[in-house]
């Protein structure tokens, strides 16, 4: 198993009232497994991806990664576990845009302190894979949505991460594009990948093997 | 080492991103800093003034305070007994030298030129640390025929440096002597008190060595020694008892021959540490001291300066917070993607430390650039080499450090510190009120609107100064100064350069220089201003006659018992019918003189100064030391040679020199100029720096609320709906800004104006144009950023949300 979390809650404050973004949620994460997260805006599926992701905190419950327990443990072994194991993909891509394609693919290999030969390797590797060695150069403004996304994805998958978390990563993509980034998940899950997305749309939903629903920040349904 | 290339690229793309942003941020902080550094030059140069002598610490000058009618009067003078007498009567004091400037008549290929020149006591060079090229500084006074000159003194007379053993012709009375120069000395250090091109030994003699009278002449510097070990206190209790036991004989003299009333005191004597002298404004820098520095320059341009840079450094750290709010977005994606914060603070505070090391570089530039026209503002002649001090390169540092911390603190440290969630779901807000900032923008703007106001002022001062109507015609006019020109010898030079049938009319004069008293028929006294000329003083300057009649040839009374008098004159002696009326000189044995006539006030002096009550006589036993030539208009060069080939025939041994009245006239008002241009950059930099900041703050401020003008818009706002919407908090500010600076201003302006008896209304006009030019400036300001706001696409702002 690759992580685990028991009952987790995470609330804000309001005016004398508390509102649960997070109720008592329970999740077993298999190492291998493809979930999506789904359910109506406000639900809480953010707020649960990036929990798993630890960029997010959480107000009660226990959180195992790999056995490690997160709840436990200081800030500095946190982002250690992090950056070792998580990579993240978002919606509105969120690339940096005064850094090249190769730059940004580039970059968590520098906070990892790779050296310069490895770096190197490893950012050509993932060019080639995603198909973008022309685009190499060029910067984020100049790509398509699904160019600026797939480098989103080779980003995240440069560190040689055991979770992947995927934050409606088709969300401002057309059908096409769209596609092409969910084959590639689906690919990468045959290939070891653990995979946790958030989508509205069915159809993503179901390149993944298993599917939770989160209503009110609660878990009401799995398949 | 990656990493930072990293940073750097990034910092670098950012630069050339956002090229208008940073050259205005770097060029704010460059102009502020260069700014610091001119002070620094500045004070430093005022701090060290004098400092180079080595023995400095033990030098002091004998100064000496009287109360006469209740008021203190201070005096930096002395005399020939002041040095010798308390040397050898007072223990502690170890060598005295006398200091007396003057000019003397020097020979040149037989050109006679007139050179200034200081008279000191053969202990100089022991006393003060001039170092000399060749030369001993032990005997080189000794021999009373002997002449120390400068670097530049020996390359203006002999071409070379190496004259040591030459000789110099200098007038003696009459007769060329030729002096020895027994030493070269470097040129006086720019920081020196005392600057000399020629020293002179200092004559006394017997009889002026030993007249107890010469107590009370005053015209020469003494300075002591002091041995280190005594008290200075102890040392003038010891001078005053010596003095007042010395002096008891020549003081009832001189109160027998001069009277002084009963309150007349001996005055005290007292030591004013050398060092102090360069920004003592109580007693001037006079006889052979030069350089006196006036703390108030260094006050306003310090004050400015600083202002300056405080504002400058704080627009740097809001424009950089400004921008870091951009790179928010890139900060969370680092934290995303593995960055830890320790990271993330070194990135922003290098980025940070590369801005402001660009501004700093880019200021030296400037410093240089600047350095000839600051010199001339402040009257210094400041080398950037001065700079390079251990002390100042360490506060440089600091500074450099302050900035780089303070403007790089915000995206470092606090932006860091958010979670990347809330940064990159958009949910995080910057800043308050930014009431620091909206305060910063009243101030800055509140100076620039001051700064604005006071240079108006003394805009219209200065040209009011220099345009003013003085009474009397100054054009085409040309003086010719020379020191005890007797009648004789003035008629026969007025006679000569007649001749000429461009010289219109000559009036020899010696007319604002002498003040002395005399009693009236009720026994009153009054002070005057007391004027030799003849008769074609008036007609020559156009100066009306308002009562009675000029003086003329043809009355023999004219030249020996009548006099005229000014109208301030009649005021102050409160006649009805001046005409007749008689005035007694009494201490000349008692002489009355009869007035036969009074003249329309012009002003004989500066405007700076009001109309005094004058006296004119045609008397022939005093000297007259000036002749005001009027020439035909445009006959300048032809009259200038006739009246150089005239002065050389009459009086042969003297130096020649002219200058025209009229420009005379205008450099009085040399220090309103200088103040004039001080305003003016002042008030140039202040307003510029301030626009920084105020466009720094727009840009924060249109960049929070890019979303609230994106829903205006949609909801049908027009572009000059979100311009106001924009540009009228600045403009609330700018207003509070100038309810603030105009009383102040008008207040300041006032106390200043009061200095002149003659000055300008300062009126409503001023203040009205100051506060339009301000807001249009700040409008244009802010504009710039609200339209480019107001144009963007809404539909740009409110995706990704």
């Amino acid at each position: 198993m690759l992580l685990e979390l028991k009952n987790i809650f995470k609330w804000v404050n309001s005016g004398g009232n508390r509102f649960y973004m997070l109720k008592d949620v329970n999740l077993k994460v298999e190492k291998g497994a493809f979930i999506s997260v789904m359910g109506p805006s406000g639900s809480g599926k953010s707020t649960l991806l990036n929990v798993l992701g630890m960029i997010d905190t959480f107000d009660e419950g226990e959180y195992y990664f790999n056995g490690e327990p997160i709840h436990q443990l200081k800030g500095k072994m946190r982002s250690h576990l992090f950056k070792e194991n998580i990579g993240f993909v978002f919606q509105a891509y969120h690339l940096i845009d005064e850094l090249t394609v190769y730059e940004n693919i580039e970059t968590p290999l520098l906070y990892k302190k790779f050296k310069s030969s490895e770096r190197k390797a490893l950012v050509s590797d993932m060019l080639d894979r995603f198909n973008i060695v022309g685009k190499k150069d060029l910067f984020p403004a100049q790509l398509s949505g699904g160019q600026q996304q797939l480098v989103g994805v080779a980003r995240a998958l440069i560190g040689n991460p055991k979770l992947l978390l995927a934050d409606e990563p088709t969300g401002n993509l057309n059908s096409k594009q769209g596609e092409e980034i969910m084959e590639i998940f689906k690919q990468l899950n045959q290939e070891g990948v653990t995979i946790v997305q958030v989508t509205h749309s069915e159809k993503n939903a179901d390149y993944g093997t298993q599917i939770i629903e989160l209503l009110d920040g609660r878990i009401i349904n799995r398949k | 080492m990656a990493m930072i290339r990293n940073y750097l690229k990034i910092a670098w793309r950012n630069l050339r991103r956002n090229k208008v942003y940073s050259l205005i941020n770097i060029l704010g902080l460059s102009l502020g800093l260069s700014c610091a550094m001119l002070i620094l030059l500045y004070v430093k140069d005022e701090v060290s003034f004098d400092m180079f002598h080595e023995n400095v610490n033990n030098i002091y000058r004998v100064t000496q305070e009287k109360t006469i009618n209740g008021k203190l009067h201070k005096n930096g003078n002395s005399g020939y007994l002041q040095g010798p007498r308390f040397k050898q009567n007072v223990a502690g004091i170890e060598s005295f030298v006398r200091i007396q400037g003057g000019a003397e008549d020097i020979k040149k290929d037989g050109a006679i030129y007139s050179q200034k020149v200081l008279r000191v006591d053969s202990t100089f060079f022991s006393i003060f640390s001039f170092p000399l090229l060749e030369g001993n500084p032990k005997t080189c006074l000794k021999n009373p025929n002997s002449i120390i000159v400068s670097e530049d003194f020996a390359e203006k007379q002999f071409g070379r440096l190496n004259v040591y053993g030459e000789t110099v012709m200098i007038r003696q009375d009459s007769i060329f002597t030729p002096f020895k120069v027994t030493a070269i000395a470097k040129n006086s250090p720019q920081n020196s008190s005392i600057q000399f091109d020629v020293l002179l030994p200092f004559k006394v003699s017997v009889e002026d060595a030993n007249n107890d009278l010469n107590w009370y002449s005053y015209f020469l510097n003494t300075f002591v020694v002091l041995n280190p070990y005594s008290d200075k206190t102890d040392i003038e209790e010891q001078m005053q008892a010596f003095y007042e036991k010395d002096a008891s004989g020549a003081f009832k003299s001189m109160i027998e021959r001069y009277g002084g009333g009963q309150d007349a005191t001996m005055g005290s004597y007292l030591l004013q540490p050398y060092s102090t002298l360069h920004l003592d404004t109580e007693r001037p820098a006079q006889n052979g001291l030069s350089n006196a520095g006036n703390p108030m320059y260094s006050y306003i341009l310090s004050g400015i300066a600083l202002f300056v840079l405080i504002i400058a450094c704080i627009n740097f750290i809001n424009l950089t917070i400004a921008r870091s709010i951009k790179r928010a977005k890139e900060i969370g994606i680092r934290k995303v993607v593995g960055g830890d914060r320790k990271q993330l603070i070194i990135q922003f505070l290098g980025e940070s430390f590369l801005l402001c090391f660009m501004a700093f570089a880019m200021a030296i530039i400037v410093v240089l650039l600047v350095l000839p026209v600051f010199n001339e503002l402040s009257n210094k002649a400041l080398s950037f080499s001065y700079l390079l001090d251990f002390r100042l390169i360490l506060a440089y540092l600091g500074l450099f450090l302050f900035t780089a911390l303070s403007a790089g603190f915000y995206p470092a440290l606090v932006l860091s510190k958010y979670n990347p969630v809330e940064i990159l779901y958009s949910r995080f807000n910057i800043g308050g009120k930014n009431y620091l900032q909206r305060f910063l923008v009243v101030l800055q703007f509140s100076l620039a609107s001051f700064l604005i106001i006071a240079t108006f002022t003394i805009y219209r001062q200065f040209n009011y100064l220099t345009n003013a109507d003085l009474g009397y015609d100054d054009s085409n006019i040309i003086s010719i100064s020379k020191g005890y020109i007797s009648k004789d010898k003035a008629k026969l030079f007025k006679n000569e350069l007649l001749t000429d049938v461009n010289i219109v009319s000559v009036a020899p004069n010696n007319v604002g220089h002498l003040w002395t008293m005399a009693k009236l028929a009720n026994e009153e006294e009054i002070n005057f201003s007391y004027a030799v000329i003849d008769e074609s003083y008036f007609p020559e300057l156009k100066i009306p006659i308002v009562k009675g009649r000029n003086f003329s040839p043809d009355h023999p009374m004219d030249a020996s018992k009548n006099i005229m008098v000014n109208q301030a004159f009649v005021e102050k002696a409160n006649w009805e019918n001046p005409i007749g009326q008689t005035v007694n000189f009494f201490y000349n044995q008692n002489e009355i003189y009869q007035v036969i006539g009074v003249i329309k006030d012009y002003h004989f002096l500066s405007l700076n100064q009001k109309i005094e009550p004058q006296l004119f006589t045609m008397i022939s036993n005093i000297s007259f030391d000036n002749f005001d030539i009027k020439i035909k208009p445009n006959s300048a060069t032809q009259s200038l040679k006739h009246i150089e080939e005239s002065f050389k025939k009459i009086f042969p041994l003297s130096p020649y020199s002219y200058v025209f009245k009229d420009d005379v006239n205008k450099e009085a008002y040399q220090a309103e100029a200088k103040w004039r241009k001080i305003l003016l950059f002042g008030a140039l930099l202040t307003i510029f720096i301030s626009c920084i900041g105020l466009f720094g703050l727009t840009v924060l401020s249109s960049e929070k609320r890019t979303k609230e003008i994106g829903i205006r818009k949609v909801l049908g706002a027009s572009v000059s709906d979100v311009m106001n919407i924009l540009s009228l908090d600045f403009l609330k500010l700018v207003a509070i800004a100038l309810a603030i600076a105009i009383p102040i201003a008008w207040m300041a302006s006032n106390t200043w104006l009061e200095n002149y008896p003659y000055r300008i209304d300062i009126g409503w006009k001023m203040f009205v144009i100051t506060a339009t030019l301000v807001v249009i400036i700040a409008l244009i300001t802010v504009a710039f950023q609200a339209i480019k706001t107001a144009l963007a696409n809404p539909i740009n702002s409110l995706r990704n949300e």
